[in-house]
C-alpha cells in the first residue's frame, strides 16, 4: 500500500507547477490525461454508445419507414400567413424592440435592456443609461429569461385539490383582507424576501399601519444585510458604504467577493477594471493593487496580486492585526475604538509580516486605498472593517456612504417563535422556498405546519409549494409592473414584456388587494411611488420608463461619524465565538452561493446548471472542494486514493478501485461524508488548490427534491448544515471519505491546449521596464516569420491585403468595406462566465445534459479557459499556493484557417469581412475541422439537442420530440437553431454585425456612407462584460477601439507561430506584486513562467523577435525574415503541427 | 466443349449497362428537374382565402406597394397588410361584395386572414426587404410583375443561384430609389441599365455580399 502511495505522489512531484496547469491530472501527465489532450474529441465522444446493433437496425428501418412516408415532402407544403387583424403599435415584424426594465433581486435591481420579438423576450442585455453597470449584467440575470419559458413553472392557482381561476382568487383575497381587517392582523404572518422595490416598502408599512398586529417577516438564505446592519451601529444611523473601487490605487479584500457572487459585484467589477486598466507601458506603474485574504477561492482570489490563504474563522484576527500596524504606522481613527483595537491580543497565528508589508503600502497610499470585507460578513468584522476604512481615510474618497431606509421586517427566527407560540393562523408565504432553504435548526418544514394555513405565492412547484394548501402564482419579472432599486438607490422600472404566461398576480398587487386599498393595479402603484420619488407630480413617467432608470434619484450621500463609545462597547457585548485551532479534526466549513443555482433558485435553469463553475470548471453538481493538504493527509490517513497515479492499473492488471482520476476526461470523484453541526453531508470531494489548508467549501443550492426535470435531485443539499446562527461558516465539521466514486462532469480538461504559451503575462514592472516583454515568450521568436517580408505592413494593410509571408496556401480575398476583429485584455478578465452565458443566450446554444457533457460533448461556443500555476520552490507535490489565470477562448477566425483547407465540402470558408463562417445547411459532419483546428473551439452536434430532450437522445426519431414549446420561445429568431450533424462554433455574432451593415445601409440610401460607425457592434460577450475586457470592431479602421488595442506591444496571439493569423488577439495579462513584501510571498514573475523561459528561452538570444501572428503594429525587428528561413516553411509547420521547440 | 452460354451473353453486359445509366440517368434528370427551385417553386399559384388582385389596387386604383405591406422599407420581413387596412378602404368601397366577405368576418371576429404564403425562402436564409428597397432594388427584381397579376404567382426561382446572379452583377437590376416602387418602370436599354447601374453601383458603394454570412447565420 505505501509503496502505491508513493508512487502516487511521485507522479505530481518535481512537476511542481511552474507551468500552467488546468487540473491536478494535467499536472501529474496522467496516460489518461495525454489521451484526452491528444485527442479532438475524447473518446467515446465520436461514437455510438447505448445503443447495440439490434436497436441501431430498429432505428434505421424506422427512419427508413419515415423517409418513405416523408417523399411527399418534396412538394411544399401549404404555408399559411396570418397578419393582425387590427395592427399593433410600435410592432414592426421582423425587428426587434428593446424595453427597458430591471432584475429584482433582494440586494438591488438590475437595470436591464430587454430584447423582444414579436412581444416575446429573447435576450437580456443590462441598461447602458446606468452608469455604474455600463451595460453589463451578471451571469444571473443573463440566465433569468430562460426561467420565464420554463415548461416545468407552476401553472395552476391551486386551493386544496381545487383549481381556483382569477376571479376565484381574487375572492379569496377580499375573504382575508376582511379578517385581517376585522383582527387588525392578528394571526396573520408574512414571509418575503427581501425586495428594493419601493412600491412594495410603501404597502408593507401601509400593511403594518392598517393590521399593526400582522407579522411581516423577510428571510434571504444568502444574506448579506449584516454590513447595513452593522453599519448603523458604528455610524450610528442607517447607511450604506459604497466602495469606489475606481479611485482606489490599492484595495484588499477580507472574505469579499465583490467581482464574483457579492451583491453590486456588477458595478464593482467594472470600477475596479477601470482602475485596473493599462494602456500602454508607461501607465504601468499606475495599475492598482489588490490584495485578498481569503479562505475560499474566489473570483476575487483569481484576480489577486498578493492572496493570503487564511480560514473565515482568523480573519477577525488578521483584521485586528492589520488596524494595529495601521495604528502603529500614524493613521488616526475614532479615538475610542483606536483605544479598544491597541488593546486586543495579537494572534500569532497570522503572518504578521504580511500583514505588516500589506498595511504599509496601504498606509501609502491612504485616501486612495480601500478595504472590502463580505457584506455577509459578522458584525464584529463589519465593524473593524469600517474602523480600518476610516483609518485609511477612505470614507468621502474610496468609500462613499449613503442614507438608506431603514427596515422593520422581523427575521425568520422571530417569526418561528410566534409560530412556536401558536399566535400564526394564516402564514402567507411570499417567494421563497423556506421549506428547502430556511434555517436548519428551526426545523422549519414542520414548524410551519403549527400555523393554521400556509398560503404561499410562488413561482415554481417546489418544496414549499408541496407543503401548503393554498398555491398562488407570481408572475416573472418580465411578465409584470414593479419597481426597484440599485445598490445606490437609483429607481429603477420592472416592466412587462410579455402578456402573463400564467394567470398569476404580482406582489404589489396581492399586498395592495389585501391592504384593501383603492388602486390594486400595479402600473398604477408603480406610477405613483414615481410621481413621489421624482417630485415633479408624475411628469415624465414614460421618459422614465424609456431610459430605465431614474437620474438623480439615488440615496443622499451623508458624511457620517463613528459612534466611538457604542462601537466599543457593542465589540465587547459580543465577544468573537472561540473556534479553536482549525485542523483536519476541526475543519471550518464555508457555505457559498453556487455558480450555478445561488441559493437554489436557478436549480431548474440548464444555462446555469451546464455554464462550468468559473474556478472548479464543474457543471451539473457541486462538490465538497478541500485543498490538496487536506486530501493529502486524508490519503495518507486512510489509504483511498485522491489524486492520479501514473499506474491507472494495478499490479495484478486490475484497475485500481476508488481513484479519484479523471477517466477520459470524467472526474472520478469519491464521495465524502461531513459532518457539520451534527448533519452528515454526503458528496463527491474535489480538491481545489489554493483553498486554506483547513477550509471546506460547500456551495448550497442544490439537491432540490421538488424542482423542474433540470435540477431535480441533482448535487447534494447542503442546507441541513446551515443554522441560523451559521449562515457563512462553521467550525468543528470532520469528514470521512467513503467507498463510493461519483463521476463529476468536470470541463477543465475539455478542449485542453497543450500547454504552449497561449497564456501569457507578466508583472507591471516588467512591462513598464521591458515593454516587448510580451513578443519574446513563446515560439513566435523561433518560428519561421508567418509575415515574411510584409512584418513590417501596418495592421490596417495586413488584414486587407494578407501577405502571403512564408505559406504556401492562396491566401483569401478581404474585399469588404471593413474587417472585422476582436482584442481581449486577460488583465481585465475576472472569469465571472457572463459572457459564456450570454453568448449562449443570443446564438440559441443548447445544453446537452450532464450525460452529455461526461462524454465531452458541451456546446459553448465560448469557454472560459482556467489555468493555475504555481511556484517552483513550492515542491511539496501538491501545490497549494496557486495563481489563477483566465483566458476566454472562442474561433479567433483565423485569417489563414487550418479548419477551411480539410472541410470537402466548402462548409466552413471565408467571407469578405475575415470572418470565418459555418454554412450549416452545408456542412455534412465529417468534423475534419474540428479535427485541425489548433483552438479546439469547434462544437458538434452529436445529437439533436434542440429537438430531443435529455434523456432521449439515443431513440433518434422514435424518441419523444422535444423541448416543450415554451423553450422555443427565447430562441433568437436571427440565429439558426442547429441540427443533428453539423459543426458549428463562433460566428462573431455575424447576426449582429449584418443587422448594423443593414441598418447603416438603410440610413446610407441614396449615398455612399455605408461603413457601420465603430461601436454600433457589440458582440454579446462583450456587451455583458463588466470588466469590459473585451473590444470588438472594425480592424482596417486604425482609430477604431480595436486598433488602438491591437496597437498595444502587450497583444499577442494564440499559437501564432502556425501562421493562423487570427483575427481575435489577447493583451497579456499583468500582475502587480508589492516589490516590499516579505521574501516568502514576494515574486518577480507570475509563478507560471518558467515553464515558458525552459521551453522557448526568452528571446533575447537572437537579439530581435517577431511578431508573430500577432497584429501589433509591427515596429518589432524580425531578425528571420530572410527568404533563408521561408525555403524551410514547409519542414518547420511539420515540427510546429508537433508542439516540438527549436533548438536554438 | 459446347458453348454453355448462348454467344449473345457475350453483349449482355454492355446492354446492362447502358440500360443501367439510362435508367440511373433519368432518375437524376428527373430529381434536378423536378426537385429544383426552379420546378417546384416557379409557377405556384395557390388559391387564396380573398380573390386580391394585385392588378386592379395597383394598376387600376393607383395604390403604392407601401400602402399595405407597410414595413417594406424597415423590416427584414415584408408584412402581409393587417385586415384594417383593408378595411380602411373597403368599410366604404364595395361594402357589399360578397368576394369581400372573408375580410369582414375577419374584421368583426378577429380572427386572421388565412393568406397562402407563396413565396418563401429556406429557413437558413436570412433575407432582408429593407436594405434592397432602399438601394435601388425594385420589387419586380424578384416578385416580377406583380402590379398586373389577378392571383400571385412565383414566377423567379429563389435558388441561391438566382440570388448570386444579382448580387455579382447589381449593376444589371439596380435603379433610382425614386423608380423602386414605380413597378411598370423599364430602362431605355441593356446598355442604358448598365450605364446608370454602374454608375450608381459605384457612387452609392453598393457592394452585395457573395459569402455565406450574407444570407446564412
Amino acid at each position: 500500500m505505501k509503496q502505491q502511495m508513493n508512487n502516487e505522489f511521485k507522479a505530481l512531484e518535481g512537476k511542481a507547477g511552474s507551468r500552467y496547469w488546468k487540473s491536478l491530472d494535467d499536472l501529474a501527465e496522467t496516460p489518461a490525461f495525454r489521451e484526452w489532450a491528444e485527442r479532438e474529441f475524447p473518446q467515446g465522444a465520436s461514437e455510438i454508445q447505448g445503443v447495440n446493433r439490434r436497436h441501431f437496425m430498429k432505428i434505421m428501418a424506422a427512419s427508413f419507414g419515415l423517409a418513405g412516408v416523408g417523399l411527399t415532402g418534396c412538394r411544399r407544403p401549404k404555408h399559411e400567413i396570418l397578419p393582425y387583424v387590427k395592427q399593433p403599435e410600435n410592432i414592426i415584424p421582423g425587428v426587434a424592440q428593446y424595453y427597458s426594465s430591471s432584475r429584482p433581486t433582494a440586494w438591488e435591481n438590475v437595470p436591464v435592456v430587454v430584447e423582444t420579438h414579436e412581444a416575446r423576450p429573447t435576450k437580456i442585455e443590462g441598461n447602458s443609461s446606468y452608469l455604474a453597470g455600463g451595460g453589463a449584467t451578471d451571469i444571473y440575470t443573463q440566465a433569468s429569461v430562460l426561467d420565464l419559458y420554463d415548461p416545468s413553472r407552476a401553472k395552476r392557482n391551486v386551493r386544496g385539490s381545487k383549481t381556483l381561476d382569477r376571479a376565484a382568487v381574487l375572492d379569496l383575497f377580499s375573504e382575508w383582507s376582511g379578517q385581517l381587517a376585522s383582527t387588525k392582523g392578528a394571526g396573520f404572518a408574512f414571509l418575503a424576501e427581501k425586495s428594493t422595490s419601493p412600491s412594495r416598502r410603501k404597502l408593507v408599512a401601509a400593511l403594518k399601519k392598517k393590521y399593526p398586529q400582522a407579522i411581516w417577516a423577510e428571510y434571504e438564505p444568502i444574506d448579506y444585510s449584516a454590513a447595513d446592519r452593522a453599519a448603523e451601529t458604528y455610524w450610528g444611523q442607517p447607511v450604506r458604504a459604497i466602495n469606489d473601487f475606481s479611485k482606489s490605487s490599492r484595495v484588499l479584500s477580507v472574505g469579499s467577493d465583490f467581482l464574483g457572487k457579492d451583491p453590486g459585484s456588477t458595478e464593482y467589477t467594472r470600477a475596479f477594471s477601470r482602475a485596473r486598466k493599462v494602456e500602454n507601458s508607461k501607465q504601468a506603474n499606475q495599475m492598482n493593487r489588490l490584495y485578498v485574504v481569503e479562505g475560499d477561492f474566489t473570483l476575487t482570489g483569481a484576480a489577486a496580486d498578493h492572496r493570503l490563504r487564511l480560514s473565515s474563522a482568523q480573519q477577525e484576527a488578521f483584521l485586528i492585526a492589520l488596524a494595529q500596524e495601521l495604528l502603529r504606522l500614524g493613521a488616526t481613527g475614532n479615538g475610542d475604538i483606536s483605544g479598544l483595537v491597541r488593546g486586543m491580543p495579537v494572534d500569532e497565528s497570522i503572518p504578521l509580516d504580511w500583514v505588516a508589508a500589506c498595511a504599509k503600502d496601504l498606509n501609502e497610499h491612504k485616501g486612495h486605498s480601500v478595504l472590502a470585507v463580505s457584506p455577509g460578513a459578522e458584525d464584529r468584522v463589519q465593524w473593524i472593517a469600517y474602523f480600518i476604512n476610516e483609518l485609511l481615510g477612505a470614507p468621502g474618497t474610496t468609500q462613499s456612504y449613503l442614507k438608506i431606509p431603514s427596515s422593520s421586517a422581523v427575521s425568520i427566527s422571530d417569526l418561528a417563535v410566534e409560530l412556536k407560540a401558536g399566535a400564526v393562523d394564516k402564514l402567507f408565504i411570499l417567494g421563497g422556498n423556506p421549506v428547502f432553504n430556511a434555517p436548519a435548526d428551526l426545523d422549519w418544514p414542520l414548524l410551519q405546519q403549527q400555523a393554521g394555513e400556509i398560503i404561499r405565492f410562488g413561482y415554481w412547484n417546489d418544496e414549499t409549494s408541496a407543503s401548503a394548501g393554498t398555491n398562488i402564482l407570481l408572475p416573472h419579472y418580465l411578465e409584470t409592473w414593479g419597481d426597484g432599486e440599485t445598490m445606490d438607490g437609483t429607481l429603477v422600472p420592472v416592466q412587462p414584456m410579455i402578456e402573463p404566461l400564467m394567470d398569476s398576480f404580482s406582489e404589489l398587487e396581492i399586498l395592495a388587494t389585501l391592504c384593501g386599498q383603492k388602486e390594486t393595479d400595479p402600473y398604477a402603484i408603480v406610477q405613483q411611488t414615481y410621481a413621489e420619488r421624482s417630485g415633479n407630480g408624475g411628469a415624465g413617467f414614460n421618459t422614465f420608463l424609456a431610459v430605465g432608470i431614474l437620474p438623480e434619484s439615488g440615496y443622499d450621500q451623508v458624511k457620517p461619524s463613528a459612534a466611538g463609545a457604542k462601537v466599543v462597547s457593542a465589540i465587547n457585548a459580543n465577544p468573537a465565538p472561540a473556534a479553536g485551532v482549525i485542523s483536519a479534526k476541526n475543519l471550518e466549513v464555508l457555505f457559498t452561493p453556487s455558480y450555478h443555482t445561488y441559493d437554489g433558485r436557478f436549480a431548474n435553469n440548464g444555462w446555469m446548471m451546464e455554464c462550468p463553475d468559473s474556478m472548479t470548471k464543474l457543471t451539473w453538481d457541486n462538490a465538497i472542494l478541500i485543498s490538496p493538504r487536506l486530501a493529502k493527509e486524508l490519503q495518507k490517513e486512510t489509504g483511498y486514493q485522491i489524486f492520479q497515479s501514473e499506474n491507472v492499473m494495478t499490479e495484478t492488471g486490475q484497475l485500481q478501485r476508488n481513484s479519484a482520476q479523471f477517466k477520459r476526461g470524467r472526474e472520478q470523484a469519491l464521495v465524502a461524508e461531513l459532518t457539520v453541526n451534527g448533519t452528515t453531508l454526503r458528496g463527491p470531494i474535489h480538491v481545489l488548490p489554493g483553498l486554506a489548508n483547513y477550509t471546506v467549501v460547500v456551495p448550497v443550492g442544490f439537491g432540490r427534491d421538488i424542482c423542474g426535470p433540470v435540477g431535480q435531485g441533482v448535487g447534494f443539499d447542503a442546507y441541513p448544515a446551515m443554522t441560523a446562527n451559521n449562515r457563512w461558516s462553521t467550525t468543528g465539521a470532520t469528514i470521512e471519505l467513503t467507498d463510493d466514486v461519483y463521476p463529476l462532469a468536470n470541463t477543465q480538461e475539455h478542449w485542453s491546449m497543450e500547454g504552449r504559451a497561449i497564456l501569457r503575462e507578466g508583472t507591471a514592472e516588467e512591462y513598464s521596464e521591458s515593454p516587448d516583454f510580451v513578443a519574446k515568450m513563446g515560439m513566435e521568436s523561433h518560428s519561421p516569420p508567418v509575415y515574411g517580408n510584409a512584418k513590417d505592413m501596418p495592421l490596417q494593410q495586413k488584414v486587407t491585403d494578407i501577405p502571403i509571408g512564408g505559406s504556401l496556401y492562396k491566401t483569401p480575398d478581404f474585399t469588404a468595406p471593413q474587417q472585422w476583429g476582436m482584442a481581449i485584455d486577460l488583465n481585465l478578465c475576472t472569469g465571472c462566465n457572463s459572457c459564456v452565458v450570454a453568448c449562449q443566450s443570443e446564438n440559441n446554444i443548447p445544453i446537452v445534459g450532464k450525460d452529455q457533457v461526461l462524454r465531452g460533448r458541451e456546446m459553448h461556443w465560448l469557454r472560459l479557459d482556467r489555468y493555475f500555476a504555481s511556484r517552483e520552490e513550492d515542491d511539496t507535490g501538491i501545490p497549494e499556493e496557486v495563481q489563477v489565470s483566465f483566458q476566454g477562448m472562442a474561433c479567433t477566425h483565423c485569417e489563414l484557417a487550418p479548419c477551411e483547407t480539410v472541410c470537402p465540402v466548402n462548409a466552413t470558408v471565408h467571407d469578405e469581412q475575415g470572418l470565418n463562417v459555418m454554412a450549416y445547411n452545408r456542412c455534412v459532419g465529417t468534423r475534419y475541422c474540428a479535427n485541425n483546428c489548433p483552438y479546439k473551439v469547434r462544437r458538434f452536434n452529436f445529437f439533436d439537442w434542440n429537438k430531443r430532450s435529455d434523456g432521449h437522445f439515443y431513440e433518434g426519431p422514435l424518441g419523444p420530440s422535444g423541448p416543450a414549446k415554451p423553450i422555443k420561445m427565447q430562441k433568437n429568431p436571427d440565429v439558426t437553431v442547429r441540427m443533428r450533424g453539423v459543426m458549428e462554433k463562433c460566428t462573431y455574432c455575424v447576426q449582429r454585425i449584418e443587422e448594423a451593415k443593414i441598418n447603416q445601409k438603410v440610413k446610407a440610401r441614396d449615398s455612399g456612407d455605408i461603413k457601420v460607425p465603430d461601436g454600433t457592434i457589440k458582440v454579446a460577450c462583450q456587451q455583458v462584460c463588466a470588466a469590459d475586457a473585451i473590444s470588438f470592431g472594425d480592424v482596417s479602421d486604425e482609430n477604431s477601439e480595436v486598433s488602438q488595442w491591437k496597437k498595444s506591444d502587450r497583444d499577442y496571439a494564440v499559437l501564432g507561430y502556425l501562421n493562423t493569423r487570427p483575427r481575435t488577439t489577447y493583451l497579456a495579462k499583468l500582475r502587480n506584486p508589492n516589490p516590499s513584501m516579505p521574501k516568502k510571498y514576494r515574486y518577480e514573475q507570475p509563478f507560471g513562467r518558467m515553464d515558458y523561459e525552459e521551453r522557448y528561452g526568452h528571446g533575447s538570444g537572437h537579439g530581435d523577435d517577431h511578431s508573430g501572428g500577432g497584429h501589433d503594429d509591427g515596429s518589432h525587428k524580425d531578425g528571420h525574415g530572410d527568404t533563408g528561413h521561408d525555403s524551410h516553411a514547409g519542414d518547420h509547420s511539420e515540427h510546429n503541427a508537433h508542439g516540438d521547440s527549436h533548438a536554438h | 466443349m459446347a458453348n454453355v452460354f448462348p454467344s449473345w451473353v457475350n453483349r449482355a453486359p454492355l446492354r446492362i449497362i447502358g440500360c443501367l445509366l439510362l435508367v440511373v440517368g433519368g432518375v437524376i434528370a428527373g430529381i434536378t428537374y423536378y426537385m429544383t427551385p426552379k420546378w417546384a417553386r416557379v409557377g405556384y399559384e395557390p388559391v387564396q382565402p380573398v380573390a386580391f388582385s394585385h392588378d386592379i389596387h395597383v394598376s387600376q386604383v393607383g395604390l403604392d406597394c407601401r400602402y399595405c405591406h407597410t414595413f417594406v422599407d424597415r423590416s427584414e420581413h415584408s408584412n402581409v397588410p393587417a385586415t384594417n387596412t383593408c378595411m380602411a378602404c373597403h368599410s366604404m368601397v364595395q361594402t357589399d361584395s360578397p368576394a369581400l366577405q372573408p375580410v369582414r368576418d375577419s374584421y368583426a371576429t378577429g380572427e386572421p386572414i388565412p393568406w397562402v404564403r407563396v413565396h418563401k425562402t429556406p429557413d437558413y436564409v436570412f433575407f432582408n426587404h429593407s436594405v434592397h428597397v432602399n438601394r435601388g432594388i425594385s420589387c419586380v427584381e424578384c416578385h416580377g410583375q406583380i402590379d398586373e397579376m389577378e392571383t400571385v404567382s412565383h414566377e423567379k426561382s429563389f435558388s441561391m443561384a438566382f440570388c448570386l446572379d444579382c448580387h455579382r452583377n447589381p449593376e444589371e437590376h439596380i435603379r433610382p430609389l425614386d423608380k423602386v416602387y414605380d413597378l411598370t418602370w423599364k430602362p431605355e436599354s441593356k446598355k442604358a441599365q448598365l450605364e446608370m447601374g454602374e454608375e450608381l453601383v459605384q457612387h452609392w458603394k453598393v457592394n452585395p455580399p457573395e459569402s455565406c454570412s450574407g444570407c446564412h447565420r
